[in-house]
């Protein structure tokens, strides 16, 4: 049976803001540091997990209505802040987790992004804070 | 400090705004996805008076 979803739903909440429709992509990426261990007598190099070091990317249309993206996001750079994504609305389940990130930095935010006859959109990435998978409504 | 939610993005607008972990809610307060609830007056004891007075 096939694994994957040809027609992507997630629901993306930044700062307790649903901001689903206005994303268009999403990439969570759970990551530790890679400390080695290598030691003599060894034939190949080991590795152990450091601290963790997780990222989010949101792709979002830029809209700089009351309420939408601009508003959003505008006094959360340069500070934490807590992101949830899920694969589908409804509750979190074992099979629809919550993925959270809590004290997320946001680094940047590119407040002009537009490219004449397209619509406006922005790429914005959270980094650090604590990984956690919510699985209970 | 109590918080109502004005904007549908967060959630019912009118309902109390339960803040989490990490929220960052000087931005919530600042775009007014949400705002300062004020605590209503609480109402004056109502006293019951007698008035069917006895002959």
């Amino acid at each position: 049976m096939a694994t994957s979803i040809a027609l992507s739903n997630p629901v993306v909440t930044v700062n307790s803001v649903d901001l689903t429709d206005q994303t268009t992509a999403a990439v969570f990426t759970q990551r530790y540091d890679q400390l080695e261990k290598t030691a003599f007598g060894t034939g190949s190099r080991i590795y152990t997990s450091g601290l963790g070091n997780h990222e989010l990317t949101l792709t979002l249309y830029m809209s700089y209505a009351a309420n939408e993206t601009y508003a959003t996001l505008k006094d959360l750079v340069g500070t934490e802040t807590t992101v949830v994504v899920k694969p589908a609305a409804g509750s979190e389940s074992a099979t629809n987790p919550g993925f959270t990130l809590t004290g997320a930095y946001l680094t940047e935010l590119p407040v002009i992004n537009m490219t004449l006859g397209e619509l406006a959109t922005c790429d914005i990435t959270f980094v650090g804070g604590v990984y956690s998978v919510d699985t209970t409504a | 400090m109590a918080y109502e939610i004005v904007s549908a993005r967060i959630g019912t607008p009118g309902a109390p705004y339960v803040v989490r972990p990490g929220i960052n809610v000087e931005a919530l307060l600042a775009a007014g996805f949400i705002k300062v609830s004020t605590p209503k007056p609480a109402k004056n004891a109502k006293t019951k008076t007698d008035t069917n007075e006895k002959e």
